[in-house]
């Protein structure tokens, strides 16, 4: 037999469902496409509202957009200027995926992404459960933890290379008086080590984002849930993965999309840091288009990269919306 | 006291008449102010203070110190590696020429030089560009060659071709036209501690002769005394990788193509040949084999080399004079037994001409910024007030102004600066800059190429980078730079 707070729940799911069932049959007649259209020119007065808004979308972010793409299926030699540019239809897709640097990028981006977004939630996850619990000094860490996060990536940036200094970072005389090696240990001046020293900065910088979206879900977490579980004689371990994870799982969901868009974009860390080096082993997509557009004037293949990002952005982004409007759904049964 | 002494390179320094041939290959050198064939320490201190020049004087004849105008001007300011003494003189000149011309309305943009060409491509697009611009010397043949650029000439603002030094006029013309002013022009030299030299059991004051010299130095007093021997720089995107690399590629005898010969023509990669290999050798025989180099050199650059020189952890590095001045303003900031340890690094600090490659060549990055008045379809507006443009130019590049700009680090653009009573001043206050005057006729350009800045800042840095961190074995890396010079004079992506 079930424990009861298992039980509870899963009597839940269905009368969630079900309300959410007859709701949505309520508000949400079936309506034909010339309905729809009657109802929007019966309230056209109010796209007037909303206009401006659209208008500014329109130049700020569709246009670029649009921009992206045409750039991409255009020549750009760094000789000529921009307007000079010829058409080559899909060439600097066919260049880029040919290349090798491109699977060189892509696969330090894979890897930053992933390690930073897995272990940042990870930590901050962890941090917000024992943190979760009253104790004295509670809030004074709450603070310290937040540090990193509010410092600016710019200056924490600064701040880490010094740190790492292959030759007069804090780590390595440290770990040189202490005896534990002969010379400082080279961070981010090795081709083998670079990326994984940029991954902790990054994630030093992201863990407190992850811990401050945890805890706001664990408030969310039914505390009669929690005492049910215990009285019937669950585990602290059983509590958590029968009870408070599956009511967090919205909330992770978000926090982990998050991070790994905003992962995927990181560009302060590696830029400021090594510039994408040494020898191109710290550089991602983002820091690779840069260098493309920016120092070598590869407009067309900096472009494709970027529709390329942007692709794989949109779909991390549907997936973000899908998991928000899911938690909306869940929300009249929570 | 402070004890100085310029080593005996520089007091013994006299100039190779053949290498003068590269910077005097130009017809338009009819009669310059100076003398450039007698070009020395000696001759330069002999002209120095002998004439008088009044700026607003010249420059109301250019553009009338009445004129009512608007003017948005970027150049390439002062960064955290420069002395306070230019700060002050730059902030001298704005407040100089906004006293002169009272009507002209200026907007001036400060920019470091890692990010002024990033910025000045990507408003170019855009159509935003500031009027007038002031561009390191790798920038110029860029936009001129794409057309972005107004032709200008140094006759346009009141001065004479003349008046500038040949090799910096090769920067600013592309086709045969001129399209901007040099404004200064530098050239680094050989810096080194003396006291560490001593510890090492090398003669504190005699620079290493040649590169070969400099690898065998920096290992003796890495091993010797467990510091950095050399100041290597190797990092992407930054001047001054190549400044410190280039003279050595070229005293090996190597180049990017054929721009250390007398009359280059850039046709031929010479990045791959045996001299650019060994040029490269020498850094690969310091960072990895011998160690004696910073590990850190593949992310530092120059103003992270200054501390641990002045901190006595590094014997040698390639440095403007105002190197002296930063040392001095960084001890100013020390405290306590830091204060004193830098003050005898500065009372062991040596300059010398930059070393020689095996065979007795000695070349230097003719180095400085250029001036440039931008075509009116790339300006924020449309428009570009020429009258206002060139009165920035005049002022800038005159006697005066050239030589205050540079005082503490380069060299006047302007040859007339040389014979201001400021540069007699300058002689008397900065230390080394003989140094830096003896290296002038060993400055070679950088290749006058649109593609010069990419080649520079990307594809020489990352050949470094691809040998030191033993992605690619030295001659790979050669090899490898070789073709994507090819690839880019051929187009590119």
């Amino acid at each position: 037999m079930l424990p009861s707070y298992i039980a509870h729940q899963d009597r839940g799911l269905p009368t969630m469902t079900i309300v959410t069932g007859e709701a949505s049959q309520v508000r949400q007649p079936r309506t034909t496409r010339l309905d729809l259209l009657r109802q929007t020119w019966s309230s056209r007065a109010d796209y007037l509202y909303v206009l401006p808004a659209i208008v500014v979308m329109l130049v700020v972010i569709a246009y670029p957009i649009y921009y992206t793409v045409e750039l991409s299926l255009f020549k750009t030699p760094p000789g000529l200027q921009l307007k000079d540019k010829s058409f080559i239809g899909l060439n600097n897709y066919t260049t880029i995926l040919m290349s090798n640097v491109f699977w060189r990028v892509t696969l330090n981006t894979v890897i930053w992404t992933l390690a930073s977004t897995i272990i940042a939630f990870v930590l901050g996850f962890a941090l917000a459960l024992a943190l979760h619990r009253e104790f004295f000094g509670r809030g004074m860490l709450r603070a310290i933890f937040i540090i990193p996060w509010v410092i600016s990536a710019v200056a924490a940036s600064y701040i880490w290379k010094w740190i790492y200094h292959s030759d007069f970072g804090i780590i390595g005389v440290v770990l040189v008086q202490l005896g534990l090696v002969d010379r400082p240990p080279n961070f981010i001046d090795s081709v083998s080590t670079v990326l994984a020293s940029l991954i902790v900065v990054n994630i030093w910088r992201e863990f407190p984002f992850a811990m401050i979206m945890m805890m706001a879900g664990l408030q969310t977490v039914p505390e009669q849930l929690l005492r049910a579980a215990q009285v019937d004689g669950a585990s602290a371990w059983q509590r958590f993965w029968h009870v408070t994870f599956p009511h967090l799982r919205g909330v992770s969901t978000v926090t982990v999309l998050l991070l790994a868009v905003a992962n995927f974009n990181s560009f302060i860390i590696p830029w400021i840091m090594t510039g994408g080096g040494p020898s191109n082993a710290s550089h991602i997509w983002i820091t690779h288009i840069y260098e493309l557009a920016f120092g070598r004037q590869r407009w067309g293949v900096a472009s494709a990269y970027s529709v390329l990002l942007f692709v794989i952005l949109m779909t991390l982004g549907y997936f973000y919306v899908r998991a928000l409007s899911q938690g909306d759904q869940r929300e009249p049964g929570a | 006291m402070t004890q100085l002494k310029s080593g005996c390179a520089v007091a013994c320094g006299t100039i190779a008449p053949v290498l003068m041939a590269s910077l005097l290959s130009t017809s338009a050198l009819a009669e310059p102010p100076v003398d450039l064939s007698k070009w020395s320490p000696e001759y330069v201190r002999s002209i120095a203070g002998t004439e008088e020049f009044d700026t607003a004087e010249a420059c109301g004849k250019v553009t009338p110190l009445d004129y009512k105008g608007r003017l948005t001007f970027w150049y390439q300011g002062v960064f955290e590696g420069d002395p306070d003494l230019l700060r002050q003189y730059y902030k001298d000149f704005f407040e100089s020429f906004r006293k002169t011309y009272p009507n002209i309305q200026l907007e001036e943009q400060a920019l470091t030089y890692n990010d002024l060409l990033d910025k000045f491509r990507t408003a170019l697009i855009g159509n935003a560009a500031p009027m007038a611009v002031r561009l390191q010397i790798l920038g110029g043949t860029e936009f001129a060659s794409k057309g972005y650029l107004e032709p200008l000439k140094p006759e346009d603002v009141g001065w004479s071709t003349e008046d500038f030094w040949p090799g910096a006029m090769k920067a600013v013309t592309w086709d045969g036209v001129g399209y901007g002013i040099p404004t200064n022009n530098e050239t680094m030299a050989l810096i080194w501690n003396a006291d560490i030299f001593k510890r090492a059991g090398l003669d504190p004051d005699k620079a290493p002769a040649t590169w070969d010299d400099v690898v065998t130095y920096s290992k003796q007093i890495h091993d010797k005394l467990g510091v950095a021997g050399y100041g290597l720089v190797a990092r992407k995107n930054a001047g001054n990788t190549p400044y410190r690399f280039m003279p050595q590629l070229w005293g090996y005898g190597g180049g990017v193509f054929d721009e250390a010969d007398p009359s280059p023509n850039y046709g031929e990669i010479r990045l791959n040949s045996e001299a650019s290999k060994r040029a490269l050798q020498a850094s690969y025989d310091m960072y990895v084999r011998d160690k004696s180099v910073p590990v850190s050199a593949l992310t530092n650059q120059q103003a992270d080399n200054q501390p641990l020189f002045l901190a006595g952890q590094l014997g040698m590095m390639i440095s403007h004079p105002s190197d002296y001045n930063v040392m001095l303003d960084l001890q100013k900031k020390a405290a306590g037994a830091d204060k004193e340890k830098a003050q005898t690094v500065i009372d062991n600090m040596r300059y010398g001409l930059v070393p020689t490659g095996p065979d007795g060549k000695r070349a230097v990055v003719f180095g400085g910024s250029n001036i440039h008045i931008l075509k009116p379809e790339y300006v924020d507006g449309g428009k570009v007030d020429e009258p206002a443009a060139k009165a920035i130019i005049c002022f800038w590049t005159s006697p005066e102004w050239s030589l205050k700009m540079a005082y503490a680090g380069s060299n006047p653009g302007n040859l007339n600066g040389f014979k201001t009573k400021w540069m007699k001043e300058r002689l008397d206050n900065i230390k080394f800059l003989d140094v830096t005057t003896s290296m002038l006729p060993y400055g070679i350009p950088f290749p006058a190429l649109p593609q010069a800045p990419e080649i520079m800042n990307i594809i020489i840095p990352d050949m470094m980078q691809n040998a030191l961190t033993g992605a690619m074995t030295v001659d790979q890396a050669a090899d490898d730079a070789a073709k994507k010079v090819k690839e880019l004079m051929g187009g590119g992506l």
